[in-house]
């Protein structure tokens, strides 16, 4: 039943997405999509529910030679494709890899270790995908149609077929296997850049193509070192050997930190924004850089107190304080956007592998939440630019006069990430806390400032893109609620309702879902306490501050639109002047200065974390 | 209930001071008030410099063409109760401007003044007394009673004012149009 | 200690205001005035409620009333909540109910301050996230009753930190020389400036809210010694009102500038320095 289950989860995306290709329809696509959702969701939730201890599965030997096979015909393409735009780095890059790639299959030993490994952490990401990611591919089907209706069945299929990778992808335990699937979201996300088909959607697309191939590269060395020195083939074995080399790992995590679009290697997810926005929305929310934090999860009982895990907090504190600073620097919507994931990644990735209980429900809380705010913010920047043509900040000035619903949504999605209760300031809050237990024992010591100082940094971002938009002049009675069509709305108002309930009831969320993920990443649970208010050792968070907090950010805004003092009104004051104001905001071009400063020195940490992390000095 | 309120309007008298072309003699002397010599603080009196906190209007200069419309907006920006303090011969009659061709010869034929502060440039005794005069006045007036500017033919007679559309109405009128474009992108 | 804490919180309002009547006096003694009555803010807080309310939307109004309350509940969940660190976030909350009021509205000055507005934020968070941990890391509590019963003194251990804190108290207040989001005579008051009668008691109070939120930040680095508390509280209020009488107001730049550049590594130091020698 179990593995029925799991098969239909990986299976059933790609299935619909070949349907949706070939059939090419409105109604198939929206009835599909939905479908996806509906099973994968109510998939996800009843293997939460059965998988208590990891489970193992052994496909037959055939599959194994079929994505060998599947994995050169990927290599060939991605050559192809080298060839074809003139691009000779990413054919060299691919030729590198189809050369390492035989020389895994030569040494590889043949081993009877199970090849799919399902835990909750899977699972955890199942849901994602499958509850995040359908609902994005149900809104692109409503966007095509606004976009490019011909095109429609090719661009949902290809998302679609993604969500499948995506599921794979987390299920698989053999580390080749890892390796043809994290080309193969690599090559989904290359299909989806390239889409509009220009000349900056490809440059972009190939950007995004060679720099995968780099995490590709990393995971072929890592491989090759692993089982020449231990004959390690698959994830699990790593825990088998106590004195491991850092080498394998090291490479992984430079993967993991590749896919993860960490500094040197950010242009990629930011080149990402040509394509249509449903597309931003899969790779940063439920897909491709989600990646990178499950991985860093896997490996992080193994790196764990390492050197080479010292030198990733120091590399991914310092792209989380820099990619929040120059976030403030940029005046496009989806590129303020992209910055902002780029630095939660690193905090998702810093938190994995500081590796404690707290700091993994951390890392945990932080995958699951910024899943849905980036989600949900992104399709809002799909309605934006496709109802309202926004496309910059200073295109959403004053719109909350058209469109109070989108703006409070973006509020919802802003807020979320940041301001005090919403689950994922209980996850930085957790987090602070727990690093400052660390303080006290001298270890760690420079994640405290990181965290305080990104943090606000993250705030000043947000609030200062919403007040923009909350700019108006006109009683907000008097403005009537927007009318977007149903498959715009349905999916933001999910999204929405589901960080509101996982605002209100978070320490339930904790203590039944993300602590039971933890058990079963490193072995132990994170003592959290039964009951509504988040409390664990000396720590806590009571019901009733959260209640009175949610009923300010959330309650306010709504009171606020329908609220109307009775009394005189009157003109703002303009010294006198009968000038009609124009308001911009802060663009800190200051920062332009110092950006390539950050790029050598992030380029710098990368290569440390490789080499002294890699324990090759 | 608002007649406990009222006993300490006396206390907190909050300024707004705008010179309408003034030669400046009369603004340094409410300057020297608030200053430490004089200081009005001592009374609670704070220049505010933002009509919709302030209860008293102090104005000094003959109305210039310019200032006119300003004057009136920043009047009709102030909540009742609010009384206005002309200082200077200037603002009372126009003083040694009167009848040139660029001023309105006093601002009682756009507002109503409730104290007149003669003296060119007027002593800060004289403007002390004056604004003690002014509260006094301040004291008696009542919230409900809406003012506006004498130049406004029909008084308003609703609960809820929207003083933008009479500010606007009134900008129409009496500006000498500066305009300055809007542009939003 | 429960119950007189939180008496203390119910009376805050009360008791910022005697301080923002006391801020005034010495500042007019220092500069050889006579100064308003002790009392006067809440004479002015009479005067403001019978004025008739005037405002500009109804959003910008409950933007304000709701930075009131938001600032009072940060009080509250600083003085009877079992966290300062929340407490400080949900300080940050009331500020941005502030800023949103004063963002909501079309005027100049209005947005100008709630931008400058978002840089004291900018500039003061962190140091107050750094005074919490300091205050864990020296007493092992997030506690303040559990900050308040320890037998450490964290200024003993923390005096950098502590330097910085104080100074950051004029960024916190809008004290000269980091008044910018206020500036008086520049933008006549930021994001306060289009509140009136009513609504801008709401702010008015509120801004009281701030000297009891910081002053007892600055009162728990006394620990368990309640006499040197008071004694940091009042030393921290004199010298930061002489400063203001004694300086003037600085670009946000140099205010940034000096956030970052001085007062963060400073704390920052000291904080580590601590950590590494026990
Ligand atoms: S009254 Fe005299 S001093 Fe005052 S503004 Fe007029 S001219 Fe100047």
């Amino acid at each position: 039943m179990i593995a029925a289950e799991i098969l239909a989860s990986i299976l059933l995306p790609w299935i619909s997405a070949l349907v949706i290709y070939v059939l090419n329809n409105h109604r198939v696509s929206v009835f599909l999509t939905v479908l996806n959702f509906v099973i994968l969701t109510i998939i996800g939730l009843h293997l939460w529910f059965s998988v208590n201890n990891p489970i193992t599965l052994h496909p037959p030997h055939l599959v194994d030679w079929l994505l060998l096979v599947y994995d050169y015909g990927l290599l060939l393409y991605f050559f192809k494709q080298g060839i074809e735009n003139r691009n000779p780095l990413v054919s060299v890059l691919a030729v590198i890899q189809i050369f390492l790639l035989s020389w895994v299959v030569l040494i590889r030993p043949h081993s009877e270790v199970p090849n799919i490994y399902i835990d909750k952490l899977t699972v955890f990401m199942y849901l994602i995908v499958g509850f995040v990611g359908s609902l994005i591919t149900l809104f692109a089907t409503r966007y095509m149609q606004d976009e490019n209706p011909v095109r429609e069945g090719e661009f949902v299929a290809i998302l679609v077929w993604f969500l499948g990778v995506m599921n794979f992808i987390v299920s698989v335990n053999n580390i080749e296997w890892f390796f043809a699937l994290f080309e193969t979201t690599t090559l989904a996300s290359y299909l989806l850049i390239r889409f509009r088909g220009d000349t900056v959607s490809v440059n972009n697309a190939l950007l995004a193509l060679w720099m995968n191939q780099i995490g590709g590269i990393t995971i072929l060395l890592a491989l090759l070192f692993a089982i020449h020195k231990y004959g390690i083939t698959h994830f699990s074995q790593f825990g088998e050997h106590t004195q491991l080399a850092l080498f394998p790992l090291a490479f992984l995590s430079a993967a993991a930190l590749v896919k993860g679009a960490q500094m040197p290697f950010h242009r990629w997810l930011l080149g990402a924004m040509v394509a249509p926005t449903p597309v931003s929305a899969i790779l940063h929310s439920a897909t491709m850089v989600k990646v990178a934090p499950y991985l860093i999860l896997r490996l992080s009982p193994f790196i764990k107190g390492t050197l080479l895990a010292k030198l990733i907090v120091v590399f991914t504190g310092f792209v989380f304080v820099v990619t929040a600073l120059l976030a403030l620097n940029e005046t496009h919507f989806k590129r303020i956007l992209a910055y902002s994931t780029i630095s939660l990644l690193s905090l998702m990735m810093l938190a994995g592998t500081i590796g404690t209980p707290i700091t993994i429900t951390v890392a945990l809380m932080l995958i699951a939440f910024h899943a849905v705010a980036k989600a949900l913010l992104f399709l809002e920047a799909g309605v934006l630019e496709k109802r309202y043509h926004a496309k910059t900040i200073y295109d959403l000035k004053h719109i909350i006069n058209k469109a109070p619903l989108t703006v409070f949504f973006i509020l919802v999605g802003f807020l979320s990430m940041t301001m005090v209760p919403f689950a994922m300031f209980v996850a930085k809050w957790l987090m602070i806390s727990e690093m400052s237990e660390l303080l006290s024992k001298a270890s760690y010591i420079i994640t405290v400032a990181i965290l305080a100082i990104g943090g606000a940094i993250l705030t000043v971002l947000y609030l200062k893109i919403l007040g923009l938009t909350i700019n108006r002049d006109e009683e907000s009675f008097r403005v009537k609620i927007e009318k977007l069509p149903s498959l715009y709305t349905i999916p933001n108002v999910i999204y929405v309702v589901l960080i509101l309930i996982a605002t209100l009831f978070i320490n339930t969320f904790l203590v039944y879902f993300f602590a039971p993920i933890t058990q079963s990443i490193i072995g132990y649970i994170p003592p959290f306490c039964e009951g509504l208010s988040v409390c664990i050792k000396n720590l806590q968070l009571p019901f009733w501050q959260i209640i009175i907090a949610f009923f300010f950010v959330v309650f306010f805004p709504i009171i606020a639109h329908y609220i109307h003092f009775k009394t005189d009104r009157t003109a703002e004051y303009s010294c006198g002047e009968p000038v009609k104001p124009r308001i911009s905001t802060y663009n800190m071009v200051c920062l332009n200065k110092v950006s390539t400063y950050f790029e050598s020195i992030s380029l710098a940490l990368f290569v440390l974390v490789l080499v002294i992390g890699g324990g090759m000095l | 209930m608002f007649g406990f309120f009222k006993k300490f309007r006396k206390k907190s008298p909050w300024i707004l001071h705008y010179n309408t072309g003034s030669c400046n003699g009369c603004d340094i002397e409410i300057m020297a008030c608030l200053g430490p010599k004089y200081d009005l603080e001592r009374f609670g009196i704070i220049n505010k410099g933002n009509p919709k906190q302030a209860d008293i209007l102090l104005v000094t200069g003959p109305v210039t063409k310019r200032a006119r419309a300003r004057l009136l907006r920043l009047y009709m920006q102030m909540p009742e109760p609010k009384v206005v303090v002309a200082v200077g011969a200037c603002a009372c009659t126009g003083g040694v401007f009167r009848h040139m061709y660029n001023v309105e010869n006093g601002i009682d034929r756009f507002i109503p003044v409730d104290v007149y502060i003669p003296g060119c440039a007027a002593r800060p005794e004289n403007i002390i007394e004056g604004i003690k005069k002014a509260i006094e006045i301040w004291e008696r007036k009542q919230k409900e009673k809406v003012e506006v500017p004498k130049v406004l033919k029909e008084i308003p007679d609703v609960e809820t004012l929207d003083r933008r559309e009479i500010i606007s109405k009134l900008e129409e009128k009496y500006s000498e149009r500066l305009v300055i474009e809007e542009d939003e992108k | 200690m429960k119950g007189i804490l939180f008496t203390f919180a119910l009376l805050s309002p009360i008791i910022g205001g005697l301080i923002y009547g006391l801020e005034r006096k010495f500042k007019a003694r220092m500069q050889n005035r006579q100064g308003p009555p002790i009392l006067q803010p809440f004479y002015d807080f009479f005067k403001l409620t019978d004025k008739r309310a005037l405002q500009v939307h109804s959003f910008h109004s409950l933007m304000g009333i709701a930075f009131f309350v938001a600032a009072w509940f940060a009080v509250f969940a600083l003085l009877i909540g079992p966290n300062i660190l929340i407490a400080i976030f949900l300080h940050v909350l009331a500020l941005l109910f502030f800023t949103a009021g004063g963002f909501s509205v079309k005027s100049p000055y209005s947005v100008m301050g709630a931008l400058r507005e978002l840089a004291h934020i900018l500039a003061a968070e962190p140091i107050l996230v750094f005074a919490a941990i300091a205050l864990y890391l020296s007493t092992g509590s997030w506690n303040i009753e559990g900050i308040l019963t320890s037998n450490t003194v964290p200024i003993l251990q923390m005096p950098l930190l502590f330097c910085a804190l104080v100074l950051t108290v004029p960024i916190l207040l809008k004290r000269s020389p980091f008044d910018i989001s206020e500036a008086h005579q520049e933008i006549i008051g930021g994001a306060e400036i289009e509140y009136s009668g009513l609504f801008y008691e709401a702010v008015y109070t509120a801004k009281w809210l701030e000297y009891i939120f910081i002053g007892v930040i600055v009162f728990l680095f006394g620990g368990s010694n309640y006499l040197l508390g008071a004694l940091l509280v009042a030393a921290t209020f004199l010298f930061v009102w002489l400063l203001d009488n004694a300086t003037t107001r600085l670009t946000i730049h140099y205010m940034m500038k000096f956030a970052w550049g001085i007062l963060l590594p400073l704390a920052a130091f000291n904080i580590f320095w601590v950590a590494i020698w026990r």
